[in-house]
């Protein structure tokens, strides 16, 4: 009971307990802002912290990465940008709420579900560090492929009523994730002799164009008065237990798929959210709803980006092995204060694990409070302000956003361009979110695929070979398989899934 | 740099030659010196870097702070490009994982190059390969493992960070140095290298001796690929020393200064580095690491260098 000590140190100490309040604010602030993700924060704040004491710097910075991922639904739910990638699909329902004027009640639904979330994920690390970095150990590559492929499933769920157009827009973010070295031989692809290509296109620009920007091009070639976040307030923008209960076993199932995807290295909140909105959708009771405002398609993509924050700890401290953006940041700072990651930091520094486990707990607790009194009012203020006053803001720190990720006038080039093509899918009906998911999901899982198929002394046969590897693999043709049938019940009535 | 500055420090230089304590006056740049790093905030390279920075302030070796600022991207190239642009004034400075930057201007058509396009200022560390087995793995020493790959050539994995990484080549250039084939494969960063051969995902890996430290029970290092033993990890012996050839490849963390620089600066550059390696405040950071500085001036670092480039040049055309 080690986390007891821990959450005494954290609970003792004024400094601390500051510094745990200040980042769950900065988290929730930079993950509000559209564009600017919590990841970048942290990559921005970092310098910072290495003059602070380690435990101090570590709960600073884990902090803003949970606070930051939840800080996203709120400028997703109130803008229809998400803020951070996490939070995409949180806008699908989230902001058709707020269209309703009931944003109050959306961010209060997302703060609740975050909350939650956050806390399994936590609780299950605490409890079973040990058994999470063993599972994480024994997934290779032909595994990781596997769960890759059952997470591409998902695209079919937001893909709404073009099945032909959604398939294109995850063709392109397919095709584009491919731009740069290639995984395995280091030729470059799709460069074009331009140097900075090379690398690949930013997850960061990228979506601060198709989202961020897009929308506001949007809203500028728009004739029409742009669509306002109608305004709030009152009885009906309150949440209720009989709001709520609906949502529980979507949060209670979105938990446990965030923190499972936690645990595996590289997949990240942003599919971790997809992969339960995806399920919820499938699951729900009323999935005609969703899309169009479901309260429980804002508590399950929530719960589920929370929920990997805590888990994605185990491979990072007892393997060094980084399960997000987040986590990679983490391991520096732990290098920088000379605390050695691996099996052994549980016997040489276990007090300072438990504190920083400990100061999360806290931290939760803490961004769950501000938000579930602070976002309304916020988002209140916010409503009030005409669109032609907030969207020159909107796309001024959206530039400045993907300039400061990693410090590259490159990468502004690259969200004007996506930009210009999240402009372009709305105008003609693609769907930026299948876009943004293939595109995140596409470079993991060529990388994954071509390793196995190095380590297979049968080329694809290592699939059928590994048993964790096929069981994802039937599981994802299953749901499709599922989802096929019932689109094709669904046909003669004319409203095809 | 005028005239006048110029006169100045030849002057200073004069005094210094004659005063006993010699002080690091001629580069003093009043502004605090941007070193350039090329990859991420967080990686082993930027641990580095920062220790640098902090070594240097808490010495009090310079009147400006070294800023890190870390410029990712195109594996290290975006940075570099950079630092290469740089006004030529003492102003700038990159540390980067030489060996690496070497060889992948050797693989790659990169509009920069280590030894053609800087002042090389020193080597400040060295990071040398070595090769890993998972601590189950039937393989007790390398001779077992050199007989394994010796009975099935190519059927043995192993992993590294990336093709035509400096442990890539290492590995890759000790395989050809014994007439051994094996597949290689890559992974991304050093860590998820480690987790591949902890969980036996693959037989061996060629990774920096570094990544062992903490990782004793989980996983066995069966040689080290250097002319000499560890500082640290002193217990594990060399692939010489059981009789096995081997061409030197390390991943030198070396201090560039933009092409131009003037060599009284390049020179001051590098008695400040000198000092940062030789304090107990960097060694101590080092050691927590894994790790030992091994400083080399300006000129050495460019020679090995330069023999790395004609040790590897086979091994690279093998990887294109």
């Amino acid at each position: 009971m080690e986390i007891v000590g821990g959450l005494a140190t954290v609970l003792g100490s004024p400094v601390l307990l500051g510094w745990i309040a200040l980042a769950a604010l900065v988290g929730m602030v930079v993950g509000a802002i559209p564009g600017l993700t919590a990841s970048a924060a942290i990559a921005m704040l970092l310098p910072l912290t290495f003059q602070m004491e380690p435990l101090a710097a570590l709960a600073f910075l884990y902090v803003i990465g949970k606070s930051g991922r939840y800080g996203g639904s709120i400028a997703a739910i109130l803008f229809n940008t998400p803020g951070t990638a996490a939070s995409t699909a949180t806008q699908i329902d989230g902001h058709p709420l707020a269209r309703r004027g009931l944003a109050g009640k959306a961010m209060k639904t997302a703060t609740v579900s975050s909350v939650i979330g956050d806390y399994t994920g936590d609780i299950l690390l605490i409890a079973f560090v040990g058994g999470i970095a063993w599972v994480a150990l024994r997934l290779g590559p032909p595994e990781l492929f596997g769960i890759y492929v059952a997470a591409f499933v998902v695209i079919g769920s937001v893909i709404g009523d073009s099945p032909a157009k959604g398939l294109a827009s995850a063709a392109l973010g397919v095709l584009l994730a491919t731009v740069g070295f290639d995984p395995i031989t280091g030729t470059p692809r799709l460069t074009f002799g331009v140097y900075d290509l090379t690398g690949g296109l930013g997850l960061v620009p990228l979506m601060i164009g198709v989202f961020v920007l897009g929308e506001v091009l949007t809203q500028v070639v728009r004739p029409a008065d742009p669509p306002r976040v109608a305004e709030g307030g009152g009885a009906r923008d309150t949440l209720t237990w009989a709001d709520y209960r609906p949502c529980l076993p979507h949060v209670a199932r979105s938990s446990v798929i965030g923190a499972f995807i936690g645990m595996l290295p590289g997949l990240g909140s942003a599919i971790a959210a997809f992969v339960a909105y995806g399920e919820g959708k499938r699951r729900a009771a009323n999935p005609e709803e969703w899309g169009h405002g479901a309260l429980e398609g804002v508590a399950a993509p929530e719960a589920a980006n929370n929920a990997v924050s805590g888990p994605s700890m185990a491979p990072l401290l007892t393997l060094g092995i980084p399960g997000s953006t987040i986590g990679a940041i983490l391991v520096g700072v732990f290098l920088v204060h000379g605390i050695q990651i691996g099996p052994t930091l549980f016997l040489t520094n276990r007090d300072l694990v438990y504190a920083l486990f400990a100061a999360g707990l806290v931290g939760i607790a803490m961004y769950g409070l501000m938000g579930y009194f602070g976002a309304a009012a916020v988002g209140r203020v916010i409503a009030r302000v005409p669109a032609r006053g907030l969207y020159p803001v909107v796309f001024l720190i959206g530039i400045v956003a993907a300039y400061a990720a990693r410090g590259s006038l490159f990468d502004v080039w690259v969200a004007i361009g996506a930009g210009a093509l999240g402009w372009a899918m709305r105008r003609w009906g693609l769907n930026p979110a299948a876009f943004v998911i293939a595109f995140v999901l596409t470079g993991g899982a060529e990388q994954a695929l071509r390793q196995s198929l190095l380590l297979s002394d049968a080329g694809a046969a290592i699939f059928l070979q590994r048993p964790v590897a096929l069981g994802f693999l039937l599981l994802g043709a299953a749901v499709l398989a599922l989802r096929a049938r019932g689109a094709r019940r669904s046909l003669p009535d004319g409203r095809p899934t | 740099m005028n005239r006048r500055t110029a006169m100045t420090r030849a002057l200073l230089l004069g005094c210094a030659a004659l005063t006993p304590t010699l002080a690091l006056a001629e580069w003093a740049p009043r502004r605090p010196v941007n070193v350039i790093l090329p990859y991420a905030a967080g990686g082993g390279t930027d641990a580095f870097a920062r220790a640098v920075a902090a070594a240097a302030q808490s010495e009090g070796l310079l009147d400006v702070p070294l800023v890190v600022n870390n410029r990712p991207g195109a594996g290290g190239i975006t940075g570099a490009t950079e630092a290469a642009g740089a006004r030529p004034d003492g102003g700038t400075m990159m540390i980067t994982s030489a060996g690496s930057f070497l060889l992948t201007s050797m693989l790659k058509d990169t509009p920069v190059s280590p030894l053609d396009d800087y002042e090389i200022v020193a080597q400040i560390g060295d990071l040398d390969p070595a090769i890993l087995v998972p601590a189950g793995s039937p393989h007790q020493t390398l001779a077992d493992l050199v007989a394994a790959m010796e009975a099935d050539p190519g059927a043995l994995r192993w992993a590294h960070n990336g093709v035509g990484g400096a442990h890539n080549v290492a590995g890759q250039a000790f395989l050809n140095a014994n007439d051994l084939a094996a597949t290689g494969v890559p992974f991304k960063g050093g860590g998820p290298t480690r987790a591949a051969v902890i969980g036996a995902q693959v037989d061996f890996a060629v990774v920096g001796i570094q990544q062992a430290a903490g990782f004793e029970n989980e996983l066995r290092v069966l040689g080290l690929l250097a002319p000499e033993r560890d500082g640290i990890a002193g217990d594990v012996p060399t692939v010489a020393e059981q009789g096995f050839d081997y061409v030197e490849v390390s991943s030198p963390i070396v201090a560039f200064a933009p092409k131009g620089t003037d060599p009284e600066t390049v020179a001051d550059m590098q008695a400040m580095l000198e000092g940062v390696a030789t304090s107990e405040a960097f060694a101590a950071a080092m050691r927590e690491r894994g790790n030992v500085p091994e400083f080399l001036p300006g000129a050495e670092a460019r020679a090995r260098l330069e023999a790395m480039r004609d040790a590897t040049s086979g091994v690279i055309d093998g990887l294109r």
